[in-house]
């Protein structure tokens, strides 16, 4: 690991992991009067394989932090490390970087621009110099994983296809360059239902089948619940919660404080807990929640 | 990068500039930089700049936000000072002869006046955009281009157009911005490569921009019809201008400073070439 220039803090062991950072702040119109901390000593480290929901209130830090980790943001101060990139070198390889970290930006079906759907997926495999050849089993594969048949779309102009349909390609457009860090801003924005847990659930395949790191941005509390496996919540620039979706919703009242909702699934097993029936902490679907309370009745039949 | 564009931004205070009626500061702004064009010796440009320097002065808008507009045309600036200085030829020895290059004492002045004049017309035009806000400033053309109703020139059509493209252009900046991002997050290079190159890295962009655009203005117009919009049909306006004696001092100042300017731009030809308005 080569040391940063700009780090003035004595240089840290990074650990291998998929994001780690220490201190990192950051500033916007820095040495200017407008000058605004958008984040302010930002301590995490993130394992591979990770499930993470970033949630907080608008203008909170999130967006900055999660675009600092393909360097759409350039770092200024504090370590920042993701999969061995240190963003505090004065020229880290951002191509290898973007590769890696897969970045699916809130609505992101807005980003298309080619002639057909085969040549959008492609986009970003050509800038980062995949083969031709290569090129068209890969987006076959992204397509079909997204839920889209190959044959039939490929030759499609994107703007032609349906909104969630155009999600879906955007979607490809990302998981065709294979990252291994998949960054997402609100997935499920402006989506029915369906669309929703669709996404979702391809999300939640790509994290447990092929050992992707994922962080979601959201605002849909239900969605987080659901889904991730750890919360950190950003307010003023700065971390204020890092812990379980079921840790984090127990307060209830700070959480309200922070113009965020407490999920339903989140208010029915601490109205439980009031009552004195605990439920295990790692419950997260209604099933395994309507499972745990026929449990606790004594079965079935009782 | 693009949030920087200070171009016509309004600058919020109460001042005394601020509080005049839009269509006053208009057609005073006009009369400056057609005055301007007016101007020819560097006592009067002097002048001149007192007067501007008070106008910002009053106005409270901090020089820094004025001069910003300068720097977005700084090298327009210095390629038309070039221009001047090396194609203007002079009566005397020329100061600098070399291969096929003569600079004259002349071209020099002119260079320099012009950029003067340059200057100071954006100045002058970025005062009227900094007090202004642009919806004021629709207003004041719409009520400026009243007259032209009269051979059936579509004013208030006019009007809303320009007003609706002023308030897009916020919105468009922060969505190219964001296509920007979306698109280099998937690896797009835009700072390497020769010139057809870069111009192609710009495909991706301009595409979803112009997709975006047209979404947007479809569903405005939308917006409007389900609002009963029905164009200029017996409208009033909510805010109601009206000039003032602040008008009337503004007013009174510039006609002051311009008819100056005027009468001795006219009195050129008999007080001669070699008085001091023209060392």
């Amino acid at each position: 690991m080569s040391k940063s220039k700009k780090i003035v803090a004595p240089t840290v062991e990074i650990p291998d992991c998929a994001i780690f950072c220490q201190n990192l702040t950051f500033e916007y119109n820095q040495k200017s009067m407008f000058a605004k901390r958008a984040l302010n000593n930002v301590n995490l480290t993130i394992q591979k394989g990770e499930f993470v929901a970033i949630v907080g209130h608008t203008g909170s830090g999130k967006t900055t932090f999660v675009q600092h980790l393909n360097a759409l943001i350039r770092h200024q101060s504090g370590v920042l490390s993701v999969l061995g990139h240190n963003l505090g070198d004065k020229k880290p390889d951002l191509k290898a970087l973007r590769q890696d970290v897969g970045m699916v930006f809130q609505y992101p079906e807005y980003q298309l621009f080619a002639d057909t759907v085969l040549d959008d997926v492609c986009f970003g495999l050509k800038n980062f110099g995949i083969e031709k050849d290569k090129r068209e089993a890969l987006a076959r594969d992204a397509l079909e994983l997204v839920g889209l048949e190959f044959a039939k779309i490929k030759d499609k102009s994107p703007f032609d296809l349906s909104g969630g349909e155009k999600r879906r390609v955007a979607l490809a457009g990302v998981l065709a360059m294979k990252p291994k860090i998949l960054v997402l801003d609100e997935p499920t924005a402006g989506l029915d239902p369906r669309g929703k847990s669709e996404i979702l659930s391809l999300v939640s395949k790509l994290n447990a089948e092929q050992n992707v790191t994922v962080l979601m941005v959201s605002h849909d509390m239900n969605e987080v619940y659901e889904n991730a496996r750890r919360v950190i919540v950003f307010r003023d620039g700065e971390v204020v919660y890092d812990t379980t979706p079921r840790a984090l919703f127990r307060h209830e009242s700070e959480i309200e404080a922070m113009n965020l909702e407490v999920p339903a699934m989140a208010q029915l097993l601490n109205t439980l807990e009031e009552q004195g029936y605990t439920l295990p902490d790692e419950l997260r679907t209604v099933e395994e929640v309507y499972e745990a309370i026929v449990a606790l009745k004594g079965g079935r039949n009782a | 990068m693009l949030r920087d564009v200070t171009f016509g931004q309004y600058y919020p205070s109460d001042s005394f500039v601020h509080k005049m009626d839009a269509r006053v500061k208009l057609v005073l702004s006009l009369l400056f930089m057609v005055g301007i064009f007016f101007v020819e010796s560097f006592v009067v440009f002097g002048l001149i700049t007192l007067y501007l320097l008070t106008v910002i002065a009053v106005s409270r808008v901090p020089l820094k936000s004025v001069l910003k507009s300068v720097r977005g045309i700084v090298v327009l600036l210095f390629l038309t000072a070039l221009l001047n200085v090396f194609f203007t030829k002079g009566e005397s020895e020329p100061l600098v002869n070399w291969w096929k290059i003569q600079i004259y004492k002349e071209g020099l002045i002119f260079a320099a006046k012009m950029l003067l004049r340059l200057t100071y017309l954006v100045i002058g035009s970025s005062i009227l955009t900094l007090t202004t806000t642009p919806v004021d400033l629709t207003h004041a053309v719409e009520s400026l281009l009243k007259p032209l109703r009269v051979i059936k020139f579509p004013v208030h059509e006019f009007a809303l157009i320009m007003s609706l493209t002023l308030s897009f252009i916020p919105s468009l900046i922060e969505e190219t911005d964001r296509i920007i991002r979306a698109q280099k997050a998937r690896g797009a290079d835009f700072d390497t490569g020769g010139l057809v190159k870069r111009a192609k890295a710009f495909v991706p962009i301009l595409i979803p921009l112009l997709v975006g655009g047209f979404r947007r203005a479809e569903e405005l117009a939308n917006a409007m019809n389900s609002r009963c919009y029905e164009g200029a049909t017996k409208r009033t306006q909510m805010r109601v201008m009206k000039a003032t004696w602040r008008d009337l001092i503004a007013t009174l100042f510039i006609v002051i400073i311009f008819t100056a300017v005027f009468v001795i731009y006219a009195k050129k030809a008999t007080w001669g070439e070699n008085i001091w308005l023209y060392f």
